[in-house]
C-alpha cells in the first residue's frame, strides 16, 4: 500500500468538513472525470486545484511546447520545461502534486475532427482555450454530446466566466454572435489565477452537487478596479448551436 | 426612447466614473451616438471611422445579444444595453 493509499481520505480532510460536503462529495469527486481542454494559464490554475481536489481522472488537451513567454501565467512549468510538451510537464506536476489522481496527458489539436474523441466518456469539459474557434468547437461538442462546458476567458488583468448547460443555459454561441479576429492577448498571471479559479469552483461545486452555478451569467471581472459585473444570459432563438433543443428540455 | 445604459469598467473613464448611464435614441445606434455627444470619447472606442460597431464589442439588450447589425437594432422605452468587450485569452 502507498503512503498517499495508507492516509486514506486525510488529504481531503478539511473540505469533506465544508458543508453539504462530506464524504460523499469526496466521493463523487473521486468517479469524476474532466477534460481540461488546454493546458495555458488558465488550464495550469484548473487542473491544479481539480487534482488537489481529488478529481479521480483529468484529461489535459494541449498540442504546444512550453516557451518562455509563457512563465508568467502557466504556473505549473519552470525553465527546465522550456521545449518540452506542455502536458507532459503538466502531468508529471500534477501527479506529484497528488498521486492519488490520474492524468491522462494528450498532445493533440483540438480540430472539428478530433473533438468527438478527446471529449468522449467525460463527464466534463472545461474551457480554457486562448481563441475562439477552438472554443466554437468545444461549445458544439458539448452541445452534441450533453456535456456541461465550463468557460473561462482572459485578457490582461480582465476575465469572463460563465457555466453551460446544454439545453438549460445559454451556450457559448448565444452569448457570442461574432467571430472576432484578436491579436496575440496581453496578460498577467493573476487574472489566469481568479479565472482558472472560479472555473475549478464551478466544477467542484457541479460535481459535489452543492452551491449556486454560474449558469445564465456571464461574470465579467476587473482586476484593476478590482470589481465584478454581471450579465444576466439568455438562450438566443437564433443560435445556430443550441436553438435546436426543444424548449421542453430546458 | 429613453434607455439605460450599463458600462463596462473600461469606459467608466469618459462617464466620471458612472457604471450606468441614461441614453435616448430610436435605435442603438442613435443612442451611441447620444452618448458620444454628451461623453466624449466613448463612440471613438466602440465604432470605427465608419461608424461600425469593432468586432471586438458585443452589444446586449435585456441579455440578449444583438449581433448582427446592432446598431439599426430599435430599442423600446425601458431597455437596458450592455456593452461587453469579447475576451479570448487563456
Amino acid at each position: 500500500m502507498s503512503k498517499a493509499a495508507g492516509r486514506g481520505l486525510q488529504r481531503y480532510d478539511r473540505q469533506m468538513l465544508i458543508e453539504g460536503f462530506g464524504r460523499e462529495g469526496q466521493e463523487r469527486l473521486r468517479r469524476a472525470k474532466v477534460v481540461v481542454a488546454g493546458a495555458g494559464g488558465l488550464g495550469c490554475v484548473i487542473s491544479i486545484y481539480l487534482a488537489a481536489a481529488g478529481v479521480g481522472k483529468i484529461r489535459l488537451v494541449d498540442h504546444d511546447r512550453v516557451e518562455f513567454t509563457d512563465l508568467n501565467r502557466q504556473i505549473l512549468y519552470t525553465d527546465k520545461d522550456v521545449g518540452r510538451r506542455k502536458v507532459d510537464s503538466a502531468k508529471e506536476r500534477l501527479e506529484s502534486l497528488n498521486p492519488e489522481v490520474t492524468v491522462e496527458a494528450v498532445d493533440q489539436t483540438i480540430t472539428e475532427d478530433s473533438v468527438l474523441e478527446l471529449v468522449g466518456g467525460y463527464d466534463l469539459i472545461v474551457d480554457a482555450m486562448d481563441n475562439f474557434a477552438a472554443r466554437y468547437i468545444l461549445n458544439k461538442a458539448a452541445i452534441d454530446n450533453d456535456i456541461p462546458l465550463f468557460h473561462g476567458a482572459i485578457h490582461g488583468f480582465e476575465g469572463r466566466a460563465t457555466t453551460i448547460i446544454p439545453g438549460r443555459t445559454a451556450c457559448l454561441r448565444c452569448l457570442y454572435r461574432r467571430v472576432p479576429s484578436l491579436g496575440t492577448t496581453p496578460v498577467i498571471g493573476v487574472a489566469a489565477a481568479v479565472i482558472g479559479s472560479i472555473q475549478a469552483t464551478e466544477v467542484i461545486k457541479y460535481i459535489v452537487g452543492i452551491g449556486e452555478l454560474l449558469t445564465n451569467r456571464l461574470l465579467i471581472y476587473d482586476g484593476l478596479g478590482l470589481e465584478c459585473m454581471e450579465l444576466e444570459l439568455k438562450r438566443h432563438p437564433d443560435c445556430e448551436e443550441c436553438r435546436h433543443i426543444r424548449e421542453a428540455q430546458r | 426612447m429613453s434607455v439605460r445604459v450599463r458600462l463596462h469598467p473600461y469606459f467608466r473613464r469618459f462617464t466620471d466614473g458612472q457604471d450606468a448611464v441614461e441614453a435616448v435614441g430610436q435605435t442603438i445606434g442613435e443612442c451611441i451616438d447620444d452618448l458620444g455627444s454628451r461623453f466624449p470619447g466613448i463612440k471613438e472606442r466602440l465604432c470605427d471611422e465608419k461608424g461600425e460597431l469593432l468586432s471586438f464589442y458585443d452589444i446586449y439588450v435585456n441579455s440578449q445579444s444583438c449581433y448582427p447589425e446592432e446598431l439599426a437594432k430599435p430599442l423600446k422605452d425601458g431597455d437596458e444595453l450592455t456593452i461587453v468587450t469579447i475576451i479570448a485569452g487563456g
